[in-house]
């Protein structure tokens, strides 16, 4: 039970927390002034400690340093007990257990921070075997340069011990180096301690930057994964230092484990800036939901463009004159990086209409073959009667002309020297004339069956809405399905791309083949959300920002994942779903 | 508390994990050494109760310390350079004794009034060394003035003892005692026996006429700095009482060891040699004299300080041994004093170490 942290949002396996000591701090944070320390028990018998409200307690622990041999941990394992104050239990990472406290101290710290492949298999081994809803606490390791990476992987509490020792070592850190003091001219920072100027710049004054610095930086992650933005800040900060470059490929190494944590849904920009950014979740995650569960449901030929900087794209001057050159006689595709492939009916889709990427038209070889191989498995899949490229020449062309040497059908390739000039249109409309023009239902029937096919998983869109006589209300992009009897089952939301659905909506998908994400609750009518405690069950497949059926003994509701399913059975607090409706049984 | 001999005693869970990791660490070593060779030999300078006097310190190959065969101290390396196999026959032993004579008339222009004989193990234990070597060796520095034996608190008998006294030598007992707390002595040492198994080995050589030098190990591991300097400061005043000299030394990392495992790993940091001058100072009042010999100092494997300072403290150390003056440590100072006393304020055991 968990009553003294709290995981209010996430992003990836970062998490924005709340450690409720009578005075509740947001984490990632430093909680040095807050840690009352009931000691070792290597040095001394300790009695058991008073505790309070105002502190985290440490309770009285063995630390098993980095270099501990198993037969040890286990011989010196100390029974902690069950306490009604906040407290902090001492384990070592390879030897974590839930013993019931509010956080975990890794005693190990020190030989790991600083190694990227024992970091990550040490952050990932204790974070696995302890509660999801407990605070996760790296004790005398935390400097300004390191802590952005470490609340990346999931460490929620810090202190600043180490930065004031480097001080006092005359280590001068900023977020991105560490610098000898004796080599600084000047200071190159302008917080308290460092107004006095170089000349009095004391070691005491240096460990009492070293901490501004640290506090400082803690606060830009935390906005950062308020934002959901905090990948897009490490994959920059983390360059200044290799291990942490190191450290976060590492992670990247881990799919299963950032996956879980990665929400599906965001309203905010991801910012694609590094050749790391194709192995992100969320670009991962696209790619294989494209090539595996989405499926083209138009029978015309493909056309082939270059994405736009502008999104959603076909609010762009180039899709815009592609659109007035095809003329819905052919079905339309996006090759990008570090996406991939985008149909024309998930260009809304999380993160489709969300990144941005450095355009210069020079592609690494690293982009071509993430997009060929995304573009053949796509091509494996959907069939079409002709693919027209009209692709410009430099990288994107390079591509087409790879897969088409994969693939069995027909490639055209209609762009002269670019794709909006005047020729290069008049070759893609006259390579169409002759096609017949699909009509505005088949475009929305398909735009929202290849939704759910995306959402939900392969065939999700036919399981969900064809047994029924559905209709399209509304305007594209806020279209509305509706059952023949004109009840509403599903709404598409535009800035996310996905579909939210009604009661009704709720029991098709779950009397659906199509798979169900279903959270089982207590016997009680959820109003606004459905709080951690009274999950009974939850599939593991949830996600964060997934669409979710919510049933119980007294009621029936559909809403969205605040967390994942395995987070959501293990936790004893914070919000696991909001419900958007609800019907009591 | 305690069971008198090393081969019946594996006490506890805790005791038998340190046992077992131990004996496979030190099965690792492939070494092995010449009976006829003592470990090390070497001439010093010691202050003793009767003055400061030419030592000659003799560390004696009997086959190692028993207790180190069933696992040992979590620190002691010296096992691994014993000889393979166990026992050495007393003409060996006579052999070894005879190099060590022969490197002090090399060595040193006249003979040393003060012989110290360690053996990483207990001298006074015969499985190790026979009543026959004991007294033969008693015999052959008869013409000196004192005597230093090391054994465990076990083996210490007024009997034994006699052999030296009865040679008109001022006859002294070195027991690694290693801390007054007999818990950080058994959980994080891993040494079998408890405190008032020293006070009774101390009584029994009163009784003999002969006195007891108490060995202290400061950081062991698993404590943190601040803790290891607490625990220093209670164990010279505690033993004081028992002992009229005190030699309390930091750890320093050993090959073969479980301190050398938890270094490697990044787990364990010997003490500063700012802990040392600290414990020294604080108990330069205690009735004894109080004495410090940091192995290895400077080096990363011996107690440091930042490397700028390490030769000065040190040198600082010695001259207290000699003069048991504690305004010498008023002497010197160094940028990494106020590191050290950071680490000392925030080091913990479930975060260490702090610093390098």
């Amino acid at each position: 039970m968990t009553d003294y942290f709290e995981v209010h949002a996430r992003d990836g396996a970062a998490r924005l927390g709340e450690l409720r000591l009578s005075e509740s701090r947001t984490t990632p944070a430093l909680v040095d002034d807050v840690v009352s320390d009931a000691g070792s028990l290597w040095a001394a018998e300790r009695d058991a400690p008073e505790g309070d409200e105002n502190n985290l307690t440490v309770l009285p622990h063995r630390g098993f340093p980095a270099g501990t041999r198993e037969e040890v941990k286990e011989s010196f394992a100390v029974d902690y007990p069950d306490t009604d104050y906040p407290s902090a239990a001492v384990v070592a990472s390879d030897a974590a257990r839930k013993v019931g406290a509010d956080a975990y101290i890794l005693s190990d710290a020190h030989g790991f921070v600083g190694h990227a492949a024992a970091f990550k298999d040490s952050v990932i081994e204790a974070r696995e075997s302890l509660p999801a809803d407990t605070a996760l606490y790296l004790s005398g390791v935390a400097t300004p340069t390191n802590v952005a990476t470490l609340a990346y992987a999931g460490v929620d509490l810090v202190d600043a011990k180490r930065a004031r020792v480097k001080g006092f070592e005359g280590r001068y850190f900023t977020s991105d180096a560490e610098y000898f003091l004796e080599d600084l001219d000047e200071l190159p920072c302008a917080c308290s301690a460092c107004l006095g100027g170089r000349e009095e710049f004391t070691r005491e004054d240096c460990a009492e930057h070293n901490e501004n610095v640290l506090k400082a930086e803690l606060a830009t992650v935390r906005r950062r994964i308020r934002d959901g933005r905090l990948r897009d800040y490490v994959e920059g900060q983390a360059r200044h230092d290799v291990w942490l470059t190191a450290a976060f490929r590492e992670f990247d190494q881990q799919y299963g484990y950032l996956e879980e944590r990665t929400p599906v849904i965001r309203d905010s920009e991801l910012t694609a800036a590094t050749e790391d950014s194709l192995r992100r979740v969320e670009i991962q995650r696209f790619a294989e939901r494209v090539t595996t569960r989405y499926r083209n449901r138009f029978d015309t030929p493909l056309v082939l463009v270059p994405c736009s900087a502008r999104k959603p794209y076909s609010e762009s001057q180039s899709h815009g004159q592609y659109h007035d050159a095809i003329q819905f006689r052919a079905h339309q595709a996006s090759m990008t990086s570090p996406i991939g492939v985008v149909p024309q009916e998930l260009e809304l889709t999380y993160p489709a209409q969300h990144y941005d990427s450095v355009v210069t038209g020079r592609w690494s070889e690293d982009e071509k073959r993430f997009v060929t191989e995304v573009l053949r498995r796509y091509l494996e899949r959907n069939e079409y009667p002709r693919v027209v490229a009209h692709v410009p020449p430099e990288g994107y062309r390079d591509i087409v002309e790879r897969v088409e040497k994969e693939v069995d059908m027909p490639f055209e390739y209609t762009v002269e020297d670019h794709p909006t000039t005047t020729e290069s249109l008049a070759n893609l409309a006259s390579t169409l004339s002759n096609e017949p023009k699909y009509r505005k239902r088949e475009r929305e029937h398909n735009t929202v069956k290849a939704i759910a096919d995306y959402q939900f998983g392969d065939d999700a869109g036919d399981a969900l809405f064809s047994d029924v006589d559905v209709r399209m209300t509304s305007r594209y992009p806020k279209l509305q399905v509706r059952d023949g009897d004109g009840e509403q089952l599903a709404t598409m939301v535009p800035q996310y791309g996905v579909l939210s659905f009604t009661l009704e909506g709720a029991r098709v998908w779950d009397a659906s083949d199509a798979p169900t994400k279903r959270i089982e609750i207590d016997g009680f009518v959820p109003h606004g959300s459905v709080l951690a405690p009274g999950v009974v069950d939850a599939d593991e497949e949830i996600r964060p920002g997934d669409e979710v059926v919510v049933d119980g003994p007294k009621a029936f509701a559909v809403g969205r994942a605040e967390m994942s399913g395995p987070e959501m059975t293990e936790s004893t607090r914070g919000i696991g779903a909001e419900i958007r409706h609800v019907e009591e049984k | 508390m305690s069971e008198p001999s090393p081969d019946v005693y594996e006490r506890g869970r805790g005791m038998d994990a340190h046992n077992k990791v131990m004996r496979e660490i030190r099965g690792l070593k492939e070494k092995h050494y010449d009976p006829h060779e003592p470990t090390r030999v070497w001439i010093d300078e010691d202050n003793t109760p009767s003055g400061v006097y030419q030592s000659l310190t003799i560390i004696l190959n009997t086959g190692g310390c028993r207790w180190a065969r069933a696992g040992g101290c979590t620190m002691c390396g010296y096992v691994a350079e014993s000889v393979e196999g166990g026992t050495v026959e007393h003409e060996a032993l006579m052999d070894q004794i005879q190099v060590c004579l022969d490197h002090e008339e090399e060595n040193a222009e006249e003979k040393s009034p003060l012989i110290k004989i360690y053996t990483s193990g207990s001298f006074l234990d015969e499985r190790e060394v026979p009543a026959e070597t004991r007294k033969a060796i008693a015999e052959t520095f008869s013409d000196r003035t004192r005597m230093v034996v090391e054994s465990l608190p076990d083996f210490v008998d007024r009997e034994k003892l006699d052999d030296f006294v009865s040679e008109d030598l001022e006859t002294d007992v070195a027991v690694g005692l290693e801390t007054a707390t007999d818990r950080v002595r058994r959980d994080c040492v891993n040494k079998y026996f408890a405190f008032d198994d020293f006070i009774a080995a101390s009584e029994e050589a009163d009784a003999a006429g002969a006195g007891i030098k108490a060995y202290l190990l400061m950081k062991p591991p698993f404590l943190s700095e601040s803790e290891a300097i607490e625990d220093m400061k209670s164990s010279v005043r505690r033993c004081a009482e028992y002992a009229h000299t005190v030699s309390m030394n930091p750890c320093n990392v050993q090959r073969y060891t479980m301190v050398d495992e938890l270094h490697f790993r990044g787990g364990y940091r010997p003490p500063w040699l700012w802990s040392v001058a600290e414990v020294l100072r604080d108990t330069a009042d205690a009735d004894a004299i109080v004495v410090s010999d940091p192995v290895g100092h400077g080096s990363e494997r011996g107690p440091h300080n930042c490397g700028e300072c390490d030769d000065l403290v040190q040198k600082a150390i010695k001259d207290f041994d000699i003069r048991q003056d504690p305004s010498v440590f008023e002497q010197v100072d160094c940028d990494c004093k106020g590191t050290w006393r950071a680490v000392v304020e925030e080091e913990t055991s479930y975060a260490m170490p702090l610093a390098k």
